[in-house]
């Protein structure tokens, strides 16, 4: 068994999907006030029943392949009720009607400047109106208020600042790549990146994630370092290095810069609040950290107005039993194809910088592997597929992919520079991968 | 099966153009048998369509030792009676990753096409432009196509599409151990080539358990190197010394500790490490006994290695081929390519060494022909059956029995010598 699946089975999220999978039932899930669930028939005016989340997950201009991640989690969770947004939704439709706003890694310069003030707008009214913004590694950089720098200005829903900047940063150790970020006059830097520790803020000691132990551990890809100034609002702060990290600064400096300073904060914001996260909690390995994200989210439904969870309806024109087996074929076909040809990419010494995030070839597979691992649940579903537009532009897109992904590969082989070819190739697959998980969760909301 | 197979019996009819899927359920392998004896029923199963079965071995693909063994089985043109060819290097490991447990490929295409197989699905692409092709080109346009060089080409070259007695299957750009003229089985079909790859995984029963089998099997493994322990088995020259001057590196196939292939340079200093430009520099030379023939019959090394180029580029199969060629010695190139063109497969597959084995059954001479009483049938049906190279089970002395322990703890199921026996009955 892979850690992936470990992870994927582990008990801690199983109480989650169980949670959650009988609030989609429709039961009435009871939480008391310590959140803990209610059994029997206290129905005390004390007790607040758990809600079934609208979840919009960003995968506009900035986000990296990480927000991935934050569906594989979802759907671990058992929160179906799921889109998958870009900029422009945001600025066009709001955010009115989703509780979960979750943003993850990436550019953090790319997306303030293409969410803009309109944008911050947006997810600021969303927090004030009782949602949840959790945003991990960019996503949190984005609002932290001490992050104030144009194009980052309009973004600011927690009181703290990143502490991981510098005038002049020493040279690194390693990792030259990655250690290093523009900022005004001065840079981000990353002394340690890998997996750390995290220990519990007290109030937040009785989470179920930290039950056995105090301490868990999570992944810190470029996420910040940070110095929130209510202590009130830390939920966790990095408490120890770990083997599995590497280090542009020598360990014992990175950890007395690192260890003591918050890596979760959790701010009230209006009706709302908002969670910032240096370390991915989201990533698949982590199974505890994973908790303690589904921990924030399960307190946060708890406090929503309950509402029916919203599917397609039964009126949508079916597509034809061959057609869809054929375009599902062809789906199955375009995305075997891809994966081969960027497996065979993965051996290549070659990353691309696009905008301020460095992207290595591993990323293609990562894409094409998450619609890749789903396939089999959609061809179970066939016969209740429904229109038959998405399965069209998947199958014409993830052909389209197979040709980007040749021709980035015989670029490479030849010695030429590949950048635009692999910057139209990852935007191609964030585009792919949202559309296919969209139709994904709308299938797994459905039954 | 969802263990140490995955994915269905694939059933391919080239008269109609269209692939169809049975699952592959356990009750056939535990009542046929895992590997070629599942292929072996599955042959019977289809026999009106003229079948050609492709499989793979109960631990073929692990971290077995010498796991890298699949296998083609259809009725030879050379014998009359049904005979199987290794899927040896990657290919059989391949085979086993494709997402189909076995492939049954029946009926004639009305023109020329391949069959690509990648992850659990199965396309018929039109070979129009790869007729007449050798199989250097072929591999090279399939892959080009596939955007992969890891993909793992079975055809047959001009040799296999005319009908030759001689054609055998290549694997990639190199001799397979067909000597039972499957490949002419392909060019009869119109069908120029199988391209095999896959990214998926094998479960075991008991994972842990399996790997620390394995581990130890490896651990008591000699790793030599070359054809010497081949050649000493069945008392032959020592080939190894006669190629030196043009071996530049040995290989093993997938999962093997003993590297025996052979890769000579003779287009470059064989000496040369990096890739220089120089496209195709020289062979792989895959079995002993082509080389043991035309050393044998007075050839010079770099003409003979080119005579074998020339065998493997038409899809001939190397060991008769050069036993045809082996008593007039050539020198120049131009010649050597006229002359495998014009061969005209006389010639019976063999060693040339004194054995007692019969080749007319169901395995040919790919692996050294010891004795009977040594176990040479044994070798070849626990090997085909199991997935492990049966040269590596003659020629490292390793304890079939624990071999044949590493089954249950893969696919829960017991195996010996007695129930291999009855498979073949």
């Amino acid at each position: 068994m892979s850690r992936r699946s470990r992870a994927s089975g582990h008990p801690l999220l199983k109480s989650y999907r169980d949670t959650f999978s009988a609030v989609k039932a429709g039961e009435a899930v009871l939480l008391d006030t310590d959140f803990s669930m209610v059994t029997g028939s206290r129905n005390g005016h004390h007790c607040r029943q758990l809600a079934y989340p609208r979840v919009a997950v960003y995968t506009g201009s900035g986000a990296s392949h990480s927000w991935i991640w934050f569906a594989d989690l979802l759907e671990r969770q058992g929160i179906y009720d799921v889109r998958f947004i870009n900029e422009s939704y945001m600025i066009e439709e709001g955010l009115d009607g989703f509780d979960l706003l979750l943003v993850g890694g990436g550019d953090t310069y790319a997306m303030a400047a293409a969410l803009g003030r309109d944008g911050a707008g947006a997810i600021e009214r969303h927090v004030r109106g009782g949602g949840l913004y959790f945003g991990s590694c960019a996503g949190a950089y984005l609002v932290l208020g001490g992050v104030d720098r144009e194009p980052f200005t309009p973004f600011s829903l927690v009181e703290g600042d990143m502490m991981n900047v510098m005038d002049d940063p020493p040279p690194p150790r390693c990792l030259e790549h990655k250690y290093l970020a523009g900022y005004g006059d001065g840079w981000v830097f990353h002394p340690v990146y890998g997996e750390l520790e995290i220990s519990a803020a007290r109030w937040v000691s009785g989470f179920p994630c930290f039950m056995k132990s105090s301490i868990l551990h999570a992944p810190l890809f470029g996420g910040p370092v940070m110095g929130v100034e209510d202590p009130e609002e830390v939920v966790a702060e990095y408490s120890g290095l770990t083997d599995r990290a590497a280090y542009p600064w020598p360990r014992n400096d990175a950890a007395d810069f690192v260890i003591g300073r918050a890596a979760v904060a959790l701010a009230r914001n209006g009706e709302g609040q908002a969670v910032v996260s240096g370390p991915h909690l989201e990533h698949p390995l982590f199974p505890e950290a994973n908790a303690l994200a589904a921990e924030i989210f399960l307190r946060h439904c708890a406090g929503i107005a309950h509402r029916k969870p919203e599917t397609a309806g039964g009126n949508t024109e079916m597509v034809q039993p061959g057609t869809e087996a054929s375009l599902l074929l062809e789906i199955k076909r375009q995305v075997s194809n891809s994966r081969i040809v960027g497996f065979g990419l993965e051996k290549m010494p070659v990353t691309w910088k696009i905008g301020l995030k460095v992207w290595e070839p591993e990323k293609i597979r990562m894409f094409l592997d998450y619609a890749w691992e789903r396939l089999p649940c959609l061809e179970r579903c066939a016969g209740r597929i429904g229109p038959v537009e998405p399965l069209e532009e998947l199958a014409s897109g993830y052909s389209r992919v197979t040709g980007m992904v040749k021709s980035l590969k015989m670029k490479i082989e030849a010695g030429e520079d590949s950048l635009e070819e692999a910057s139209s190739l990852l935007l191609t697959l964030k585009e792919l991968t949202a559309g296919f998980l969209s139709l994904y969760f709308r299938l797994r909301m459905e039954g | 099966m969802d263990t140490m197979y995955y994915g269905d019996i694939l059933v391919v009819d080239l008269d109609s153009g269209k692939t169809g899927q049975v699952e592959f359920e356990r009750q056939m392998l535990e009542q046929s048998g895992p590997g070629l004896a599942s292929g072996m029923a599955l042959l019977r199963e289809h026999v009106e369509g003229e079948p050609l079965v492709l499989g793979s071995g109960l631990l073929t693909g692990t971290t077995a030792p010498a796991s890298c063994l699949g296998f083609a089985l259809g009725a030879s043109p050379v014998t009359g009676e049904p005979a199987v060819a290794p899927l040896s290097q990657y290919a059989g490991s391949e085979m086993k990753l494709s997402g189909f447990s076995m492939v049954v490929i029946k009926g004639k295409s009305a023109k020329p096409v391949y069959l690509w197989l990648h992850d659990g699905v199965a396309d018929i692409v039109d070979a129009s432009k790869l007729a007449g092709k050798d199989t250097w080109e072929t591999t090279d346009a399939i892959r080009s196509d596939m955007g992969e060089h890891l993909i793992q080409v079975i055809s047959t070259g001009p040799a296999g599409e005319s009908g030759s007695r001689l054609a055998s299957f290549s694997i990639n750009y190199w001799g397979s151990g067909d000597t039972a003229g499957l490949g002419a089985v392909m060019g009869e079909k119109n069908l120029k080539a199988v391209a095999l790859r896959g990214l998926g995984m094998l479960d075991a029963e008991e994972p842990l358990e399996f790997y620390h089998g394995t581990l130890e099997l490896l651990s008591g493994s000699p790793a030599e190197k070359g054809f010497k322990a081949t050649c000493a088995a069945v008392k032959a020259y020592d080939i190894d010394g006669w190629l030196k001057p043009l071996v530049h590196r040995y290989r093993s196939c997938f999962a093997c500790p003993h590297a025996c292939n052979t890769f000579v340079k003779y287009n470059e200093d064989h000496g040369v490490i990096d890739s220089t430009g120089v496209e195709e520099p020289g062979l792989l030379i895959t079995g002993a006994a082509a080389p043991l023939w035309l050393q044998r019959g007075g050839w010079e090394v770099e003409p003979a290695c080119r005579a074998l180029e020339a065998l493997c580029r038409e899809g001939m199969d190397v060991v008769r081929g050069a036993r045809e060629l082996a008593g007039t010695p050539l020198n120049d190139a131009a010649e050597i390519r006229a002359a495998v063109k014009g061969l005209g497969g006389t010639e019976d597959a063999g060693w040339p060494a004194d054995n007692d084995i019969s080749y007319t059954g169901l395995f040919g001479p790919w692996v050294p022909p010891l004795s009977e009483e040594d176990g040479w049938v044994e070798a070849n049906r626990a090997g085909y059956v199991l997935g492990i190279c049966p040269a590596y089970i003659l020629l490292s002395g390793i304890d079939v029995s624990r071999l044949f322990e590493l089954c249950s703890p893969a696919a829960g199921i017991e195996l010996d010598a007695g129930r291999i026996a009855e498979m073949f009955a």
